[in-house]
C-alpha cells in the first residue's frame, strides 16, 4: 500500500527543464513554482481560486496552480509564461498583447496568456464568445478585457 | 493560501484508496480539489491526510449503454463531460457543466466532487436529483446504490460515509430536461437555480440554493401555474445572505422552477 | 439588441479631432508600450518576486471582533516553535514608535493610530500581532498559537448611528465618533431657493463601499542596515512620498533613513497609498530580528483591512429648480464613513470640492460635510477618490429632478452644462475648469449607442418581456492636486501646491537615461515619457531608456512624488519635458563649442547635434556623452554642462482662501460622458448592459491607445461597482464579501460591447496641453444607476437611491417602488 507522508520527492519538467525537489504535501503548486523554482512569472491574485493569475498548463491541461498541490504534479510536464517566448523572441500572442495594449499593470497577464494559449491550441479559430468564455477564469482589473479579447482575436486563424 | 500541515498519498487503485481512507482516520479523498483545496487554504477544513483520487482510471469515463443509460465515473471532469459524445445523449449534462466556474476549474473539477461537496450553490446536486440519477458508493464491504433523494443529507454532507467513495453516477435515458439559474455575473456562482426533468410524463423539479439539500418537487404539470403552486406548497425558507434575502430567493426559486420546467417540457415534447 | 463587438463599435466611433499640439512627432502616436516586453514574459519584478538570504515571512494575527478590548496577549507558544524568528505586539509598537501624524483638525486630530492595535481592536481583520518565521506556512501556523483574549464591545457599523447618544465610541480620545465636520457654502443659497419655481427634496442617497481590488495585494520586503540605521523598503506602495512623511516621524527617523524601491506594481488605483502601518511593522521587525522581512498580503487580508473606498450618505438634499429645468443650486448634508482609522482621511472631506458643481452651472451650493468613525476597515483613496461620490450625487440629483419634473435628462444636462465658450470657467468655489465641451461629448456618446433609435429598441425589448433603460453619467476627473486644499480641513497644515521631478542624462556611450519620481502601476510611464523625450531630443523612442520603477535614492524624488490622483500627464511629463529641454540646451552648448557654430544655428536630429544648414557638421550623442563624462580635458572652463539634468515641475498654484474655502484645488479637469443601455428581466431583477459608450476628453493625448486603455479600465471598474462589487457588513461588523468568492469582480463574459470616443480640448494651463485622466470620474456608476431608473419608469417609478444595484435591489425596487418613492418630494416654491 502506498505510504502516507507529509512530504514527497517529486520530479517535474517545467518549460523543458527537469527539476527534482522534496516538497511538503501542503505546498501549493504555485508556491512551488514561485518560491522553490524561482519561476515568479505566474502570480497570485486571490486566495479562493477565482483570479487565474496562477494559470499554468500541466500535461497539456490549463489549471490554476493555486488549486493543486505540488506533490500532485509529480511526473508532470508544466508550461508557464516563462516558456512562451522562443529564443528571447516574443511569440505571436505576446506580440499581439503588446500591439493591442492588452495589459496595463501586467500582473494578470501571465495567467491570461496561458489561458489564451490553451484556447488557441484546442481551437485555433475561436469566435469572440469562445474567447470570452475561455478567459472567464482570469480576472483583470486594469483593462476591462476588451483589448485582451482583441489581442487574442488577432492571432486566431 | 498556506494550508495547515497535511499528509498525502496517491493510491494506485480504488480498493487501495478505500483501504487508505479506512486506515487513516481523519483522511479525506481529494478529487479535483477545486473546492477542498480552497477550503483548506482558508483553514476552514484541515484533514490529516489527503488520499488523491486523481489518476485512478477506474473512476473515470463515460459509458453510454444501448438503453440510453449513462454511467459517469466520479472522477470525470466537467470538461470531459462537456466534450463527451456519449454525454450528449443527455444534453443538459454538458450544458450545465459548461456553466460551472471557468475553464481551469472545469478541467480539474469532477462530477463526483461537485455532488459530494454538496455546497447548496453547486449546479449538479439539483440536476442529478431532477434527472433521477443513482449514485454508487463503494466501501470496504462492497457497493451500494442510492437515489439522489437518499444521497444528499445536509450542507457538505452526503450518504458517502467514512471509508467510502462515490464511484459513479448513473443517469437514466431521457431528454426532457431543463435548467435555469440566476448567477453572480454571467455563468457565475448560483444565487438560485432549478433543474427539471420529465420522465414518462411525470415532472421532477429540484431547487438549489434554497435549502441544505436540493428540494425535489413533483408538480402536476410543467404548466407555469402548476409549477409555481408546487414551489409555494413546499413552504421554502431559504437562507438569507449577502447576495439574496430569503424572500428574493424564494421568489427566484419559483421563477426558475417555471423556466426550467418549461424548457424540460419543450424538450420532452420535441 | 445590438451585438456589435468592441472592435466594430470602436471602428464606428467618431475619429477624435486632433488639435494643434505643442509637440509633433512621437507625442500623439499610439506607440506600443515599452513595459510590455518584460511583462508578457513573466519577467516583471513585483515585490513578492524578490528574495533575500535569511528572510523571514511575516504573518499578521488579526482581530476576529469588530470592537473589543484586548485583555491579554501571549506569544510564547508561537515563539517556541522551531523556525519562528519572532513576534511584534501592539505594546512594543506603542513603546518604539509615535502615533501616526493625523491630518485632521480636532476631534479627529486626537486619534492615536499605531501600526498594530494597542489595547483595543476596532474592526474585524485589524492586525494585532505580527509573527515572523522561516516559511510562509510556518508563520501562519505560529499565528494560530498566539493567544489573544478579547473583551468584546458593541460595534457601530452604520454611519447613520455613529453619532447617536448611546453609540459605542471607537476613539475615546476624540470624545465621540465625530472625526471631522465642516460647512461649505458658496453663492447665495437662500436667494436661489427664493427664486426657484420648484424645490425637489431627496431624503437620502447612498454611495456604497467598494474599492478597485488591484490584482496584486500589498507587499513589502524590508531590510535594515544596522550600521547606518537605514531601511530599504521594497514595496508596492504607490505614494512613497506620503508613506515617508507618515513613517519617518512614527519611527523617529529622518526621511533619508527610509529608502523606497519599487519596480512593477500589480495595480494600485489609490488602494496602495496607505500601507504605511504595515510597512512600519516590517521596519520594526527587520530591526528587531536583524533579518529581511517579507510580507505578502493575501486577498482576504486585503478585503478585510485595506483601503475601502469612502462610503457616503447624502441626507436632506434640496434642489432649487426653475420650471424650464434650469438648476439654481442645492443644499445637502454629506455623511462620510471613514471606517476605523483616518489613514488618509479626512482629506475626502475636501477632495470632493474639486468638482463642487459637477459639470453644471449652478452657483449656489451648501454642503455640510461630516465624517464619522465606524467599526469597519479604514477607507483610503480609491480611483475617483471622493469626487466620484460627489459626482454620482450631482448626477443623481440631475436625473431625479428630470424624472420628477417630467423633463428629458438629456435636455436638462444640456441646459445646465457649463458651456464650451465659458471655459476656462471659475466654479462657485474658485476652481478653474480649464477647457472642455460637455454638450458635444454627450452628443457623441448618445450617437455611439444609437440614441435616436432608443424608443424603437425599448418597444422591441418590451415585446420580449424586457425593460430597456438608458442612462447617462457625466463626470470630471480633476487632476494635479493643489495640496493647499488640505488647509480647508486643517488650517494648521503646512502643505500647498504640488511637484514632480525627473532627471534626464546623456551617459558615457550616448545612452539617454530618464528617471521618474513616479510609481506607475500600469499607466505606461516608460512609454509616454520616452515619447516626450524623443520629440525634444530628435531621436527615436527606442533610444530613450526610462528606468523601470522608482527608487527614492535616485535623485528624482520630491515631496509629492508618486502615482496617484490623475497627474502624470501633467506633473510627470512636465518634469520630463523640463529636464529634457535642459539637456537639449546643454547638448547644444557643447555642440557649439565642438562644432564652432552658434547655438542658434544648431538643431538636435537623428541622435546628433548638428548645424541646421550643414547637417554634415554633426556631433553624435555618443560623442557628447563621451566628451563630458570621459574626455573633457581642454573644454572651456566656463562651460557649464553636465549632461545630467534634474527638473522639478511646480504647477502654478496659490494657497486657497481658508476662510471662504475658495481657490483652485486642481490644475486640470478631464471630462467623461458615459451612456449605458440596459435590459432588465422584471421577473428576477437580473439585468445586462446591452450597449455602452464612453467618451473622454483629457486634452492632448500623448499616447491615445494608453488613454483609451485607462478609459476602458475605469469603465470596467464602474460596471463592477454599479452591479456587483460591495464591501457589505453584517450587524456585528463581519465583512460578508471578504474575497473574490463573494465579491464578484466582472470577468470577460460580463463585459458589454463598448464604443469609445474622444475629443481633445487642450489644457491652457499645462506645458503639454495634457490633463490627468487615469481615475476616470466614475461616470459608469451613474450611467448604470440612471439606466436602471429609466428601465423602471412606468413600472412603479422607483427612485434609484443607491450606487450599488445588484439584481436583488432592482427586483426590490420593482416590488416595492413606494419604499424609494417616499424619498423624493417636489414642492412648489
Amino acid at each position: 500500500m502506498a505510504t502516507v507522508a507529509s512530504s514527497k520527492s517529486i520530479t517535474v519538467t517545467v518549460n523543458g527543464t527537469t527539476y527534482e525537489r522534496e516538497v511538503p504535501a501542503r505546498k501549493l503548486l504555485i508556491h512551488f513554482l514561485r518560491d522553490d523554482l524561482d519561476l515568479t512569472g505566474s502570480h497570485i491574485g486571490c486566495d479562493t481560486g477565482n483570479c487565474g493569475a496562477c494559470s499554468v498548463i500541466v500535461d497539456g491541461t490549463l489549471v490554476k496552480s493555486c488549486m493543486m498541490l505540488a506533490v500532485q504534479a509529480d511526473g508532470a510536464t508544466i508550461e508557464t509564461v516563462e516558456g512562451l517566448a522562443e529564443d528571447g523572441e516574443l511569440n505571436e500572442l505576446q506580440r499581439s498583447f503588446n500591439e493591442h495594449h492588452a495589459l496595463q499593470c501586467g500582473y494578470c497577464t501571465p495567467g491570461m496568456l496561458m489561458s489564451a494559449t490553451a484556447l488557441l491550441r484546442a481551437n485555433p479559430s475561436p469566435s469572440e464568445q469562445e474567447i470570452r468564455k475561455a478567459l472567464q477564469g482570469n480576472i483583470c482589473r486594469c483593462t476591462g478585457y476588451w483589448n485582451i479579447i482583441e489581442a487574442v482575436k488577432a492571432v486566431a486563424k | 493560501m498556506l494550508l495547515r500541515e497535511v499528509e498525502y498519498v496517491k493510491p494506485s487503485s480504488v480498493a487501495e484508496a478505500i483501504e487508505l481512507l479506512v486506515e487513516n482516520e481523519g483522511a479525506r479523498a481529494l478529487a479535483g480539489g477545486q473546492t477542498l483545496i480552497n477550503v483548506m487554504k482558508a483553514r476552514a477544513a484541515s484533514p490529516d491526510a489527503l488520499v488523491d483520487l486523481n489518476g485512478l482510471e477506474e473512476l473515470k469515463g463515460i459509458d453510454l449503454a444501448p438503453d440510453g443509460t449513462l454511467t459517469i465515473g466520479a472522477m470525470t471532469t466537467y470538461s470531459e463531460i462537456v466534450a463527451s459524445a456519449e454525454a450528449k445523449a443527455r444534453p443538459i449534462l454538458g450544458e450545465v457543466c459548461a456553466q460551472i466556474a471557468d475553464v481551469q476549474v472545469r478541467n480539474r473539477g469532477t462530477i463526483g466532487g461537485n455532488i459530494c461537496s454538496n455546497d447548496p450553490t453547486n449546479h449538479l446536486p439539483p440536476l442529478v436529483t431532477a434527472v433521477g440519477a443513482r449514485m454508487t458508493i463503494l466501501g470496504r464491504d462492497g457497493e451500494r446504490v442510492v437515489s439522489a433523494e437518499e444521497f444528499f443529507l445536509g450542507v457538505y454532507m452526503t450518504a458517502v460515509g467514512p471509508g467510502e467513495l462515490l464511484t459513479r453516477v448513473t443517469i437514466p435515458a431521457g431528454k426532457g430536461d431543463g435548467f435555469a439559474a440566476v448567477t453572480l455575473g454571467v455563468d457565475g456562482t448560483c444565487i438560485a437555480n432549478a433543474a427539471a426533468s420529465i420522465q414518462d410524463g411525470s415532472l421532477r423539479v429540484a431547487l438549489g440554493c434554497v435549502d441544505a439539500v436540493p428540494v425535489l418537487l413533483r408538480p402536476e404539470s410543467a404548466d407555469a401555474d402548476a409549477v409555481r403552486e408546487a414551489v409555494r406548497a413546499a413552504g421554502l425558507e431559504p437562507p438569507s445572505d449577502v447576495h439574496a434575502s430569503s424572500e428574493y430567493r424564494r421568489h427566484l426559486a419559483e421563477v426558475l422552477a417555471v423556466r426550467a420546467a418549461a424548457q424540460a417540457a419543450e424538450r420532452a415534447g420535441g | 439588441m445590438s451585438v456589435e463587438t468592441a472592435s466594430e463599435a470602436r471602428a464606428s466611433a467618431v475619429a477624435p479631432e486632433r488639435v494643434e499640439a505643442p509637440l509633433k512627432g512621437w507625442a500623439g502616436q499610439s506607440v506600443p508600450r515599452k513595459e510590455d516586453k518584460r511583462l508578457v514574459q513573466g519577467e516583471g519584478l513585483f515585490v513578492d518576486d524578490i528574495k533575500r538570504h535569511g528572510m523571514g515571512y511575516l504573518h499578521f494575527v488579526r482581530s476576529p471582533y469588530a470592537h473589543a478590548h484586548i485583555t491579554r496577549i501571549d506569544v510564547s507558544a508561537a515563539e517556541a516553535i522551531p523556525g519562528v524568528y519572532g513576534t511584534l505586539t501592539g505594546e512594543e509598537v506603542a513603546a518604539l514608535t509615535d502615533p501616526f501624524f493625523q491630518i485632521s483638525s480636532p476631534p479627529g486630530a486626537h486619534v492615536k493610530d499605531y501600526a498594530l492595535a494597542v489595547g483595543k481592536v476596532r474592526y474585524v481583520g485589524e492586525p494585532v500581532v505580527a509573527v515572523v518565521a522561516e516559511t510562509r506556512e510556518l508563520a501562519r501556523d505560529a499565528s494560530e498559537l498566539v493567544e489573544v483574549e478579547y473583551e468584546p464591545l458593541p460595534p457601530v457599523v452604520d454611519a447613520r448611528r455613529a453619532l447617536d447618544e448611546d453609540a459605542p465610541v471607537l476613539h475615546e480620545e476624540a470624545g465621540s465618533n465625530l472625526m471631522w465636520t465642516g460647512v461649505y457654502e458658496w453663492g447665495d443659497v437662500e436667494q436661489a431657493f427664493a427664486e426657484a419655481d420648484r424645490i425637489v427634496t431627496i431624503k437620502e442617497l447612498h454611495f456604497h463601499r467598494f474599492n478597485s481590488t488591484p490584482l496584486e495585494c500589498d507587499a513589502a520586503l524590508v531590510e535594515y542596515n544596522r550600521g547606518v540605521g537605514q531601511w530599504t523598503i521594497y514595496t508596492n506602495n504607490q505614494f512613497p512620498g506620503f508613506a515617508a512623511i507618515m513613517m519617518g516621524p512614527a519611527l523617529r527617523v529622518g526621511l533619508d533613513k527610509l529608502r523606497f524601491v519599487t519596480q512593477d506594481i500589480g495595480g494600485g488605483f489609490g488602494n496602495k497609498i496607505t500601507s504605511h502601518p504595515q510597512l512600519v511593522v516590517c521596519c520594526l521587525l527587520a530591526r528587531k530580528l536583524n533579518r529581511p522581512i517579507q510580507w505578502t498580503e493575501w486577498r482576504t487580508d486585503f478585503h478585510m483591512s485595506m483601503s475601502h473606498g469612502n462610503e457616503r450618505w447624502f441626507h436632506d438634499t434640496e434642489v432649487a429648480v426653475k420650471e424650464d429645468g434650469t438648476l439654481l443650486g442645492f443644499r445637502t448634508k454629506a455623511l462620510d464613513d471613514a471606517g476605523a482609522w483616518l489613514r488618509y482621511e479626512p482629506l475626502g472631506g475636501v477632495i470632493w470640492a474639486q468638482v463642487t458643481p459637477g459639470m453644471y452651472r449652478w452657483r449656489n451650493i451648501r454642503l455640510e460635510f461630516t465624517q464619522v468613525a465606524t467599526n469597519k476597515a479604514p477607507v483610503s483613496p480609491n480611483r475617483g477618490y471622493s469626487r466620484m461620490q460627489h459626482l454620482w450625487f450631482t448626477e443623481r440629483v440631475i436625473d431625479i429632478v428630470a424624472h420628477e419634473l417630467g423633463l428629458d435628462p438629456v435636455e436638462v444636462r444640456k441646459r445646465n452644462y457649463i458651456r464650451a465658450e465659458e471655459m476656462p470657467y471659475e466654479t462657485p468655489n474658485g476652481c478653474v475648469y480649464d477647457s472642455g465641451d460637455y454638450a458635444r461629448m454627450l452628443d457623441l456618446a448618445l450617437e455611439l449607442v444609437g440614441y435616436d433609435r432608443i424608443e424603437e429598441r425599448r418597444a422591441e425589448a418590451a415585446s420580449r418581456g424586457k425593460l430597456l433603460g438608458v442612462g447617462i453619467g457625466s463626470t470630471l476627473d480633476s487632476g494635479t492636486n493643489n495640496f493647499g486644499q488640505s488647509r480647508l480641513i486643517n488650517p494648521e497644515l503646512q502643505f500647498s501646491g504640488n511637484n514632480e521631478v525627473a532627471t534626464v542624462k546623456l551617459d558615457i556611450f550616448g545612452e539617454i537615461v530618464v528617471t521618474l519620481g513616479t510609481t506607475p502601476q500600469g499607466q505606461g510611464h516608460e512609454t509616454t515619457a520616452a515619447q516626450v523625450v524623443a520629440d525634444i531630443l530628435g531621436c527615436s523612442v527606442d533610444d530613450v531608456h526610462v528606468r523601470a520603477g522608482h527608487d527614492s535614492y535616485w535623485n528624482s524624488h520630491a515631496g509629492f512624488s508618486g502615482t496617484y490622483a490623475s497627474q502624470f500627464a501633467v506633473t510627470g511629463l512636465s518634469a520630463v519635458k523640463g529636464a529634457t529641454e535642459m539637456l537639449a540646451a546643454e547638448i547644444k552648448k557643447l555642440g557649439s563649442v565642438i562644432l564652432g557654430a552658434p547655438e542658434e544655428a544648431l538643431e538636435l536630429a537623428d541622435g546628433t547635434v548638428r548645424v541646421k544648414d550643414n547637417p554634415e557638421a554633426a556631433l553624435p550623442f555618443m560623442a557628447c556623452g563621451a566628451i563630458i563624462n570621459a574626455n573633457n580635458a581642454g573644454l572651456p572652463e566656463d562651460l557649464d554642462v553636465t549632461l545630467n539634468c534634474r527638473y522639478v515641475y511646480r504647477p502654478p498654484f496659490q494657497p486657497p482662501d481658508v476662510e471662504r474655502k475658495y481657490g483652485n484645488l486642481t490644475l486640470t479637469y478631464a471630462a467623461q460622458v458615459h451612456v449605458a443601455v440596459i435590459e432588465v428581466d422584471p421577473e428576477t431583477g437580473y439585468y445586462e448592459i446591452v450597449d455602452y459608450a464612453a467618451v473622454d476628453d483629457c486634452g492632448v493625448r500623448i499616447n491615445p491607445q494608453i488613454v483609451e486603455g485607462q478609459v476602458m479600465g475605469a469603465t470596467a471598474q464602474a460596471i463592477g461597482a454599479a452591479m456587483h462589487e460591495a464591501f457589505e457588513y453584517d450587524e456585528e461588523g463581519n465583512l460578508l464579501t471578504p474575497n473574490f468568492y463573494d465579491y464578484h469582480v466582472p470577468h470577460a463574459l460580463d463585459m458589454p460591447p463598448l464604443a469609445t470616443g474622444a475629443i481633445e480640448s487642450p489644457s491652457p494651463f499645462t506645458p503639454l496641453g495634457t490633463k490627468g485622466m487615469g481615475e476616470g470620474g466614475g461616470a459608469g456608476i451613474h450611467a448604470i444607476c440612471a439606466a436602471v431608473q429609466d428601465a423602471l419608469r412606468g413600472h412603479g417609478d422607483a427612485i434609484v437611491w443607491d450606487s450599488h444595484n445588484p439584481y436583488r435591489r432592482v427586483w426590490e425596487m420593482l416590488q416595492h417602488p413606494e419604499r424609494t418613492r417616499e424619498l423624493v418630494e417636489v414642492k412648489a416654491a
